[in-house]
């Protein structure tokens, strides 16, 4: 009994640290991108006051039974990800059902979750929502690519889908994956570029053509979920990269280190860049991103 | 009498009488039809014996007919679908002309897949199959629509995939003087290098057109479009699983005896990978959801292809339970276009928007069936997916397993644009009337969209009779070592258990959905698509909204150069080809006595000439 209690306990620790995390760091890319574009910006804790004040709007109206489903398939999928995912190494608060992280598991559960919110806003009948999401979905055929090659690599030259075994393996050797690897690294990290759908690749969103795209039509409650399942999300992809290619972490402050400056890759990317075209966002990653994918592969085959 | 028999004594004088009810009344007649289809189905599975054999002697050719527990699991498809889309096609076909010719046609080639599936000697196996084609062709030409080019089309594939039959059961049965399956399996070992090369690909070339796949595939989109779409969730659900029947049975007993048989498999897998993933661009590319589905169909059988030529113990597995999956959830995509069709007179995408609240019932068993199709847990597509990655990934296909990937995440996007082509966007005026389909077509759907609920949660259900079959053939037996229960188990040694993951999505779920959604509906009032922000303007009733045209073409853009050489292309040149072949014969013999004359003459003189060098 006691365990079920400190499982459900420590599952919703996990969510709150995944909140928090993600909150934080959206706030802190507002903060980074209007200093590069040297504004003042807003402060880091930002998002936190937005997230409050779209929690307590009441909402009016709504688009039918799908538009209503919409957000709660993505928060829905956003939990169970992150239920998936190991946060920490040998933690007994974080353990969730992580013994069972599956590699290909974790990769369909990402996406049931934009599948759902992609019904949603296609009931609202928002023309702009629905180009948005068929943008989105070309995007992510387009960096499936890449990631799909660079996690192939990994569990062929370990034999293993599971996460949690990836994990021990670098602990036994003593060596990071991404010093294993260092091109299915760079692969995964080029394809989390168009995961993460920051600029240059934020075509879904893309605020001065499709007026927020698949969010457009949603307000209040439905964007606070949105945006809480958008963060967890954010959190899980960096945790996710922490465990594969830089062996996980040990304690939180580590895990917040390491989550941090991967973070920091598509963020700064993302600062200097202007928006591409939605073909241009998805062969980018047919480009160099797919040769590191090769390269991945034939490195862990033959050596 | 054998139970066999009876059963397709019923199948076959049930289509003859249900043919030529249509005299007495229409009503009679589909309650025959019903009837015919049940009461095998009925037979069928509390009758038919395991491992039982019947022989009828034709003028001293015994035709042996029996079940094995392959054909027990593949007969599980069609009899199941072939009940559930007769009742919908009594839905369908209501007030449509000609439904005698329609209903003999459909009961025949059900009666022919039972047949083949039943046969245990070439000679049967191949009448049933030339049955089957029969009755297939004649319903894809029952629309008489062009006819010409996609009857003909079906029809030389067909042909050029039974003659390569043909020829291998008159080599088998010169080699071994026998024409039983198992006599050919177990001769197999001992024949030249050459016959154990050659039987095999002929015997697959003959299957492969039935399981479309490249080259042999360019008859499929047309057939599966054309047919009514009651048919095409026979078609594609049940019928294209004879070629897959076909091929395991090859890759399970004939090229585990042949030293080339790995590289025929690797090959034979490149082309099923190299299918799904064209064959998927192509399918976003369709405007009409008939052409669509088609195009999918051709796209997942090459995903079971895979597994089935693969061939280690888990890769069979997936490719099995796919191929069940895949009968379940696609037959259901076509009979929803087919309500789709009926309701609204048309199934092009860029017509048609908004049905959800119209047709709630046909929307939730097309979503359910989605996404078993995209394979997002918690649902039966999953597990077959998920089956098939750890298989390619453990017996190192890495490039097959990314193509395999890129295909079915491409397979997003079509999936996407039926939903939303359908039943989400924009409400217009000009679909304000449609209603819900009848009742008999509705609940065939929701039956099958059931099943592939259930068999992602409980996926042993059907494990049980593939692992039978697959020890049947020799394979070793992956009763709870490949998985327990419904738990997946991984031969690296850990194990992924869906269950636990797949209840925690559902409680989770369920939970947040009803607080959304319950609390959520009575706090808020519905707004009709208009009634939207678009930059501050009120867009007027009369405006179209609607998003439906050049719906993926960034996308479309940036695979162009890939979907720029199409297979067709060279076929039809190739046929072209030989037509001027043929022009240019006819041009010598062109009927005048005057022409023959001087070729008589010319063939003289060349004589004289050339007699002595020649002849001397």
């Amino acid at each position: 009994m006691e365990g079920i209690l400190l499982h459900i306990l420590g599952a919703i620790a996990t969510f709150l640290l995944a909140f928090v995390v993600g909150m934080t760091y959206g706030g802190i890319r507002r903060k980074v991108i209007a200093r590069v574009q040297n504004r003042y910006g807003p402060p880091i804790y930002q998002n936190f006051i937005d997230a409050f004040k779209l929690f307590s709007k009441t909402t009016a109206v709504h688009h039918g039974a799908m538009h209503l489903l919409g957000p709660a398939f993505l928060i829905v999928s956003a939990v169970m990800a992150l239920m998936v995912v190991p946060v920490l190494r040998d933690n007994l608060w974080f353990t969730n059902l992580n013994f069972h992280g599956d590699l290909i598991f974790l990769i369909y559960i990402m996406v049931f979750g934009p599948l759902g919110m992609a019904l949603g806003a296609g009931q609202t009948g928002n023309p702009n929502s629905a180009i948005g999401v068929t943008r989105g979905l070309s995007q992510m055929v387009g960096f499936e690519i890449p990631w799909v090659m660079a996690l192939v690599a990994i569990m062929i030259k370990y034999n293993t889908t599971s996460i949690v075994d990836l994990m021990k393996i670098q602990t036994e050797v003593g060596q990071w994956l991404i010093f294993q690897n260092p091109f299915a690294f760079i692969a995964a990290i080029l394809a989390s570029l168009g995961m993460f759908r920051y600029a240059p690749f934020n075509i879904v969103g893309a605020p001065t053509e499709l007026a927020s795209g698949p969010a457009s039509e949603n307000g209040g409650k439905f964007l606070f979920t949105m945006m809480s399942a958008g963060s967890v999300f954010a959190f899980v992809k960096l945790t996710l990269f922490v465990d594969i290619f830089l062996g996980g972490a040990s304690n939180l402050i580590i895990l917040v280190i390491k989550t941090f400056l991967l973070y920091m890759i598509p963020v700064l990317y993302g600062a200097v860049n202007p928006r591409y075209r939605t073909e241009q966002a998805i062969t980018y990653f047919w480009g160099w991103p797919l040769l590191f994918g090769f390269l991945a592969i034939i490195y862990s085959v033959y050596f | 009498m054998d139970i066999i028999i009876l059963i397709l004594i019923v199948f076959f004088a049930g289509a003859i009488l249900t043919a030529f009810s249509g005299k007495i009344s229409t009503l009679v007649q589909d309650i025959l039809f019903l009837v015919t289809l049940i009461v095998p189905a009925i037979l069928f599975f509390t009758g038919v014996e395991m491992n039982t054999e019947t022989v009828i002697s034709f003028n001293k050719t015994p035709l042996t007919l029996g079940m094995t527990p392959l054909s027990y699991y593949f007969a599980l498809i069609v009899m199941g679908l072939a009940v559930l889309a007769g009742a919908y096609t009594i839905g369908q076909m209501n007030g449509k002309k000609r439904k005698g010719y329609f209903y003999l046609n459909y009961i025949l080639s059900i009666g022919a897949m039972f047949g083949i599936l039943m046969s245990k000697d070439l000679v049967s196996f191949f009448i049933f199959w030339e049955i089957m084609t029969w009755a297939s062709y004649l319903i894809v030409i029952y629309n008489g629509k062009n006819v010409q080019k996609i009857g003909i089309k079906y029809f030389v594939m067909s042909a050029i995939g039974a003659y390569a039959m043909l020829m291998a059961i008159v080599i088998t049965h010169s080699l071994t003087g026998s024409f039983l399956i198992s006599d050919l399996i177990s001769g197999f070992g001992s024949w030249n290098h050459g016959m154990q090369i050659l039987i095999p690909v002929l015997l697959l070339v003959g299957f492969g057109v039935k399981a479309a796949i490249m080259p042999l595939h360019i008859w499929a989109p047309d057939a599966y479009s054309n047919s009514p779409m009651s048919y095409t969730a026979i078609f594609s659900g049940a019928l294209s699983k004879m070629g897959v029947y076909g091929m395991v049975i090859v890759f399970l007993t004939l090229l585990t005896k042949v030293p080339e048989g790995a590289l025929i498999r690797d090959i034979v897998a490149w082309l099923a990978a190299i299918t799904a993933a064209i064959s998927t661009l192509y399918a976003i590319k369709q405007d009409d959801a008939k052409r669509l589905l088609a195009y999918s169909s051709i796209g997942q059988l090459g995903y079971i292809v895979i597994g089935v030529a693969i061939g280690t113990p888990m890769s069979m597995l997936a490719g099995l339970f796919l191929a069940f999956m895949h009968g379940v959830f696609k037959s259901t995509l076509f009979m929803v276009v087919g309500a789709i069709e009926k309701q609204t007179g048309t199934t092009d995408f860029r017509e048609i928007t908004g049905l959800i609240r119209k047709m709630p019932w046909t929307f939730l068993a097309a979503l359910i069936s989605i996404i078993a199709l995209a394979g997002i847990p918690p649902l039966g597509g999953f597990v077959g997916k998920w089956m098939l990655y750890e298989s390619l990934i453990q017996s190192d296909h890495f490039m097959l397993v990314t193509l395999v990937f890129f295909s079915s995440t491409a397979a997003f996007l079509y999936c996407y644009k039926i939903l939303f082509g359908f039943f989400l966007g924009q409400e217009e005026k000009e679909w304000s009337h449609v209603k819900e389909a009848p009742a008999i077509m509705v609940v065939p759907m929701l039956i099958l969209s059931i099943i592939s609920v259930v068999l992602g949660t409980f996926p042993q259900l059907i494990m049980k009779p593939i692992n039978a079959a697959m020890t049947f053939y020799g394979m070793p037996d992956t009763y709870g070592i490949l998985w327990k229960e419904s738990m997946l188990f991984n031969k690296w040694g850990n194990d992924i258990a869906l269950t636990p993951i797949m209840y925690g999505i559902m409680a989770v779920f369920i939970v947040v959905a009803i607080f959304l959604f319950v609390k959520n509906r009575t706090r808020t009032r519905y707004v009709t698509t208009k009634d939207i922000s678009s930059s501050g303007e009120i867009p007027k009733e009369h405006e179209n909204l609607t998003f439906s045209r050049g719906f993926f073409q960034p996308f479309l853009r940036a695979v162009e150069p890939v979907m720029r050489k199409q297979i067709d292309k060279y076929m039809l040149s190739f046929a072209q080809g030989v037509e001027d072949l043929f022009e240019f014969t006819r041009r010598i013999y062109n009927g005048n006595g005057q022409s023959y004359a001087i070729y008589a003459m010319i063939f003289l003189i060349i004589l004289l000439v050339l007699g002595k060098n020649l002849f001397g």
